[in-house]
């Protein structure tokens, strides 16, 4: 069994081209005029979540260190380091980021991880480096445990999800628009991820892929970004402070919050902690469903349209 | 990478960039119309009906009035944030208005009101 393997630490070997490209993003809209939006404190904000995410992972990264190595002691399989298992390996761990994300958008209790991530009302580069603080209290690295199991080596694992975070950065923009017809129905790319980012109703759910959009047509969320319904970023109820403390813990506060109000039974207080975002045990919140509903009492012309696809308007 | 260049990088990169930023003129905060006023609220609140939208002397805020109540709504950088007025407290600093939500996503705004506007926003605030 292979002990010992090493991958460069690809995300962060990244970081000076992460800083050129927004840099020449920035540039690229300032000449332009057009191709995106920057602002001061929203890209600071953006920024220092970037620097904490990466300062946490030095600081808890032995945490899944540890578990994958668990795991690999395990295992009675290695299927060794050769260049088409990293390649296998590349596109099975994408197959678990899509899992991953979709959970972290369905499940409150790794969206308060994930929110910070949408919490922009701008779509820029710097929007790509608004990452968690808190992913590791998710769990979801157990999640990886099925891929350490089949005899991928750990450091193979999180090589690959290196990659597939540094893949995702380009695709945080407005100033690329459709990418050839080939590309985009392999590939995620900008147009699929805007839409990932929209707040709009039709948008709410959908495109949950890293690198192939593949998985979304596989699993019916893929919803295209269309020209008739301009992206507006951001989340449902908008965030009022850039403070980054503020802006990586508000969910799970909230969350506690819920579920140690009094009189809640343990049914209640459980779909507060692990039901959708917007879940309330007396409907006074908007689950993405009641959203998309509300949307289509509003517009019924839109009823059948992508986002909507299988959503009628209510009766009356 | 060691950490010495990999923290430095990032200094250096945060810093920089947000200077950039500032200089460049990113730093401004939208001005609201009553008429653009009343498209952010709907976008944050787009089940509501908008009876009307004051908007302060400066642009960077609105009061909003709708059928469920009076609601807020304030420049967020380039963008807006909205809220109901509903769970908050009012600070009246002379030439300044502070209003303290009793939420952990919004805590606080202040307002940028002439003495004569404070005191009407006061008021309706006060008696929604």
């Amino acid at each position: 069994m292979t002990e010992k393997l090493t991958y460069p630490d690809v995300v962060q070997m990244a970081v000076p081209f992460f800083i050129a490209l927004i840099l020449a993003e920035f540039m690229w809209i300032a000449w332009r005029g057009r191709g995106g939006r920057y602002e001061t404190r929203d890209a600071l904000t953006s920024l220092l979540m970037g620097a904490g995410n990466v300062a946490i992972g030095i600081a808890l990264g032995f945490v899944t260190w540890r578990f994958f190595m668990w795991l690999w002691h395990l295992t009675p399989l290695d299927l060794g380091h050769s260049w088409w298992i990293v390649a296998l390996c590349f596109v099975l761990d994408d197959l678990r980021y899509y899992w991953v994300h979709r959970f972290g958008h369905r499940i409150r209790w790794v969206w308060a991880s994930h929110v910070n991530h949408h919490s922009s009302q701008h779509y820029n580069l710097t929007t790509a480096l608004r990452q968690t603080w808190t992913g590791t209290f998710t769990f979801m690295m157990i999640v990886r445990a099925p891929l350490i199991l089949l005899g991928f080596h750990p450091a193979m694992v999180l090589f690959c999800g290196g990659m597939n975070l540094i893949y995702q950065f380009w695709i945080h923009t407005e100033a690329i628009g459709k990418l050839p017809r080939w590309i985009e129905a392999v590939m995620n790319t900008p147009s699929h991820h805007r839409a990932h980012h929209g707040r709009n109703p039709r948008y709410l759910d959908c495109n949950y892929a890293g690198v192939f959009i593949i998985w979304d047509r596989m699993f019916g969320t893929f919803v295209p970004e269309m020209e008739e319904d301009r992206v507006d970023y951001g989340l449902v109820h908008n965030l009022g402070t850039f403070n980054p403390l503020r802006v990586a813990f508000h969910e799970w506060i909230g969350l506690f919050r819920d579920v140690i109000r009094p009189g809640l039974s343990l049914r209640q207080r459980l779909g507060y902690a692990f039901g959708p975002p917007g879940y309330s045990h007396d409907g006074s919140r908007d689950t993405s469903d009641r959203i998309k509903a509300q949307h289509l009492a509003r517009h019924p012309e839109q009823a059948g349209t992508p986002g909507f696809d299988e959503m009628r308007p209510p009766a009356g | 990478m060691p950490l010495t260049v990999l923290v430095a990088l990032v200094i250096g990169g945060v810093g920089g960039i947000a200077l950039l930023l500032h200089l460049s003129g990113r730093s401004r905060r939208c001005v609201l119309t009553p008429e653009t006023a009343e498209a952010a609220w709907l976008r944050q609140f787009p089940g509501d009906r908008v009876a009307e939208a004051t908007v302060s002397k400066d642009g960077h805020a609105a009061l909003i009035l709708t059928e469920r109540g009076l609601g807020l709504l304030w420049a967020f950088g380039a963008d807006t944030v909205a809220r109901r007025l509903e769970n908050f407290d009012l600070i009246d600093k002379g030439d300044r208005l502070r209003v303290v939500f009793r939420d952990f996503t919004a805590p606080a705004v202040t307002l940028a009101l002439d003495a004569f506007e404070r005191r009407h926003w006061l008021n309706r605030m006060q008696d929604p």
